[in-house]
């Protein structure tokens, strides 16, 4: 994914800060001052000079508020951050898995710098006695390790000086911000901890980090999201801000294991006066033999079902887990549209299943479009270009005795040449990105691709309007 | 193949000029600093006499002594404790010397190996640090014999309990210390105890666990050496100029300390809240120091020898703040002690004759005079009042006894304690204390938060 142009840098620090306070009651207003207070010395250790930026995989040290006092020598405050990257040692292996060549010339990752944060102890400090104190007073010890992580888009040419000055104000304005959450959230002495998630909103807004209490459900936040939509102007109908929204840095691998927007690895077919009309956000590429599931032969409209759930989880419009074959089916018998011996068999599924499952487990309503010829397909090329342009998300197509997704098209409106961008299920290999966009198991297909005397329905999910 | 010790011709003097007048056998500890390859004894002393002499002597002059069983142990043990929170970082006791006449010489490996394991233990207990692969599980054992002044050395392994002994290297080499540099740093502390509402075992398992979760940020903090951060196994002693009578090579540490959030498994969603009955902190600056020997010194072990050090002044010197007011407290009516109390100073005394300095631990009712007698109780060493470098760290002047449980702020002025008993950490005291410890130290804590009132 393309966060921004290749002249921009991510810098994304993180840290634990330790908060603790003393509640000697749980009167609101006490509870208030004291994590004013906790909140307060936090944000003067922030500001103080014995914060240190370590840069990630590498020996290079910032201290941002010592008059930007930097470790090599030969980094200073004005060494452009570009050069930051010369210092670090990337990981081997990482580095190996991208080996897919046509990714690198689609699309060059923005690249990231973490920096994790630290505390200095020692410093020619005015020499203060060493003694123990002790306190009595019945009092509630309150603990919480608040996760701080700031990020900003930062130019090439930025100096390391000017984006360490900036992260330490982000991190103080987190603070505040965490602060805001924590006492909006407390009840007497129980306190929620804040938890920072990063969105890449449309411009202007850009990469924006957004604190949410941990443990309350984004079905609860809604008011929340209605203000940040109004803040940041961004449409009332599409999620933007629900945690699953939440940004994917370039360099954090998914932790579990699908491949994400296979498609984006391939070039667009050049077409006469055409424009391509593609799946909005990301969706995971389900297929055969995943997740231990031997669906070899009949799974093929299960998985294009999966990878369309991906995509309503990945999109914030669900919670809930992509299903497996079993809930599958045990959700069409939960409708009364099969038996319960369903549950269990290699059955094969259509649209028609697809669509009430959709709309079963993820309250999704989806239109079912119906060609009696697969001959005919190419004459719905204004509907599947609507379709991608508005919804966005990819279609379930069934005919014949073969399922598949439907990712985009490339139509002309004028000379109504049409090619579509198909996602097939019927893979039954690793994960392995190269393989599947070399030999089309994610590629572009003609009109010829379709069984021309079959007859085929579409399952076209439609996005709930919600934020 | 053993162990090698290259030990200091210092050393050597002092076992030959030791006199077995009044015992007929004199045990010591053997002090130095371990490497990978061999070891360096830099200093010795001798375990300083009981007040009363029981066992092992003979008072009225004359009589031999039929065997070594009277030694006691607990005695070279608890001076080897006392002994330990002398040595700055890197230095450590490495051993047991054995002066002994011949008619005992048979028993004198038995001896040395009791009182090996029972030092090895005694010093073990109450570290906030754990033991590495890296570190040299082996002690030594010095056997002299007062007539012949034949030495046997040999090493067992502390590790390992069914250890037989194993013969080891024992070589005098002239100005061992020379050329040992010092890496130093001055760390500001800030750090809270919760103290539950519990009964009195729990409060010493406050303290002890604050200090050890502490301490497990400083295990896993990160040393710049001289503003940079060395790879393990980089030489310190490069570009260190050889052979240059300029003043002893001075590194700097800074230590920073990893804020990771931790594994996303183990997030907790809401705040810890504990209930408590009040809070203990310990606040202000503290100055470390660790040695680094000559023999290609690695980075990583220059690193670990100066948290230890930090570690060991932390928890000593609460351990000797409590220690101090269960004596206080036992011997004056003043009841519990409460709001501030001073952490001793750390003070330093540079060995003559060698490249590394002793350390002590001053309370403001002391002196140097205290000091001194105490380097030469424990470590048999003449040190000059003088020359005794108090600056390092700073003092609170006076003792400070304020009675509410209001946070009190520094230089408070009060009167001094009528009396301050003379020098009342005598290694006798210790002794009489560490056989109490359990109950001395929940005492001392409880006695520390619960007021008189």
């Amino acid at each position: 994914m393309v966060v921004a142009d290749a002249g921009t840098i991510i810098f994304r620090v993180r840290g634990g800060l330790e908060l603790t306070c003393q509640l000697d009651n749980a009167d609101g207003s006490h509870v208030q001052q004291a994590l004013s207070r906790a909140f307060k010395s936090l944000s003067s250790r922030v500001r103080s000079e014995s914060l240190v930026f370590s840069v990630s995989n590498s020996s290079v040290f910032i201290w941002p508020n010592k008059a930007v006092h930097i470790i090599p020598e030969e980094v200073t405050e004005d060494t452009p951050c570009r050069d930051i990257q010369q210092h670090i040692q990337v990981d081997e292996n990482e580095s190996s898995k991208r080996s897919s060549k046509k990714k690198d010339k689609k699309s060059p990752t923005t690249s990231v710098i973490n920096i994790d944060l630290m505390m200095e102890v020692t410093g020619p400090a005015p020499l203060a006695a060493a003694s123990l104190s002790r306190v009595n007073r019945k009092h509630h010890f309150v603990r919480m390790t608040l996760p701080v992580d700031c990020a900003a888009l930062v130019q090439k040419d930025d100096s390391i000086g000017a984006v360490s000055g900036r992260l330490v104000g982000a991190l103080c304005d987190q603070l505040t911000d965490m602060e805001k959450v924590v006492l909006q959230h407390s009840k007497g002495t129980s306190l929620l901890v804040p938890q920072p998630f990063h969105f890449l909103l449309p411009e202007p807004a850009g990469l924006v980090t957004v604190v949410y209490p941990a443990g309350v459900p984004d079905s609860q936040l809604e008011s929340v999201r209605k203000d940040l939509h109004r803040r940041f102007e961004l449409p009332d109908d599409r999620p933007y801000l629900r945690r699953a929204n939440a940004f994917h840095f370039p360099d954090e691998p998914y932790k579990d294991g699908y491949l994400r927007n296979p498609h984006t690895a391939l070039n667009h077919p050049s077409m006469e006066d055409a424009k391509p009309y593609l799946v909005q956000g990301v969706y995971s590429y389900h297929h055969y033999m995943q997740d231990r599931m031997d669906d070899n032969g009949w799974g093929c409209a299960y998985r294009s079902l999966q990878t369309i759930c991906s995509w309503f989880q990945q999109q914030g419009y669900v919670d809930r887990d992509v299903p497996t074959h079993r809930e599958i089916q045990q959700a069409l018998v939960d409708v009364g549209d099969k038996p319960a011996a369903f549950v269990g068999s290699r059955q094969w599924i259509g649209s028609i299943e697809v669509q009430a499952v959709l709309d079963h487990l993820l309250g999704v309503t989806s239109k079912i479009l119906f060609v009696s010829q697969g001959s005919e397909l190419p004459s719905k090329g204004r509907e599947l270009a609507n379709h991608f342009q508005t919804e966005g998300t990819p279609i379930m197509i069934g005919g014949g005795v073969l399922a598949h997704t439907i990712l985009g098209v490339v139509w002309s409106e004028t000379t109504g040449q049409i090619k579509f961008l198909i996602l097939d299920p019927h893979y039954t290999g690793g994960e392995d990105l190269q393989i599947i966009t070399d030999k089309g198991w994610c590629g572009w297909k003609g009109p010829e691709f379709w069984d021309q005397n079959a007859y085929y329905n579409l399952c076209m999910p439609q996005r709930p309007k919600t934020i | 193949m053993g162990r090698s010790y290259i030990v200091d011709e210092l050393v050597e003097k002092y076992l030959v000029n030791l006199k077995t007048i009044d015992a007929s056998y004199i045990t010591g500890l053997l002090i130095g600093q371990f490497s990978p390859q061999k070891d360096f004894v830099v200093l010795a002393a001798r375990t300083p006499p009981k007040e009363k002499e029981a066992g092992g002597s003979s008072s009225d002059g004359g009589g031999m002594v039929s065997s070594l069983d009277d030694i006691d142990v607990q005695w070279v043990s608890e001076h080897a404790k006392q002994v330990s929170h002398m040595l700055p970082g890197s230095l450590a006791v490495l051993g047991v010397f054995l002066v002994h006449p011949p008619e005992l010489s048979k028993e004198a490996q038995n001896s040395l190996r009791r009182l090996i394991f029972a030092v090895d233990k005694r010093l073990s207990k109450g570290r906030l640090w754990k033991l590495t692969e890296d570190d040299v599980p082996e002690r030594v054992m010095l056997q002299i014999c007062s007539k012949t002044r034949k030495a046997i050395c040999r090493t067992f392994d502390v590790q390992d309990p069914k250890s037989s002994a194993k013969p080891a290297d024992w070589k005098y080499q002239a100005g061992v210390s020379a050329s040992w540099q010092v890496l130093q740093c001055s760390v500001d502390l800030d750090v809270l105890f919760p103290m539950a509402e519990t009964s009195s075992s729990n409060l010493d398992k406050c303290t002890k666990d604050g200090l050890q979760r502490w301490a497990n940020q400083i295990e896993t903090s990160i040393c710049l050496i001289n503003g940079k951060r060395l790879p393990d196994h980089f030489d310190v002693t490069a570009g260190q100029k050889k052979n240059s009578k300029a003043a002893q090579s001075k590194l700097q540490a800074q230590i920073l300390i990893p804020t990771k959030v931790g594994l996303k498994a183990d997030q907790r969603s809401t705040a810890s809240v504990q209930a408590c009955k009040g809070f203990l902190t310990m606040k202000g600056v503290m100055h470390c120091r660790a040695y680094i020997h000559s023999n290609k010194p690695r980075a990583c072990q220059a690193v670990e020898a100066i948290k230890r050090d930090l570690m060991n002044t932390v928890s000593c010197r609460t351990e000797m703040l409590f220690e101090d007011l269960f004596m206080n407290e036992g011997s004056s009516d003043r009841g519990a002690v409460s709001g501030q109390q001073p952490l001793p100073q750390r003070v330093f005394a540079p060995v003559p004759g060698t490249g590394f300095c002793i350390c002590d631990y001053m309370f403001p009712d002391e002196s140097l005079v205290d000091v001194s007698e105490r380097f030469k109780e424990m470590l048999d060493c003449d040190i000059l009042e003088e020359t005794i470098d108090t600056t390092q760290e700073a003092a609170l002047k006076q003792s400070n006894i304020v009675d509410n449980s209001e946070e009190c702020t520094d230089n408070i002025t009060s009167e001094m304690p009528t009396e301050a008993p003379e020098n009342q950490r005598s290694l006798q005291t210790y002794v009489g204390v560490a056989v109490a410890t359990g109950v001395a130290l929940l005492a001392t804590a409880a006695s520390l938060l619960y007021l008189s009132d």
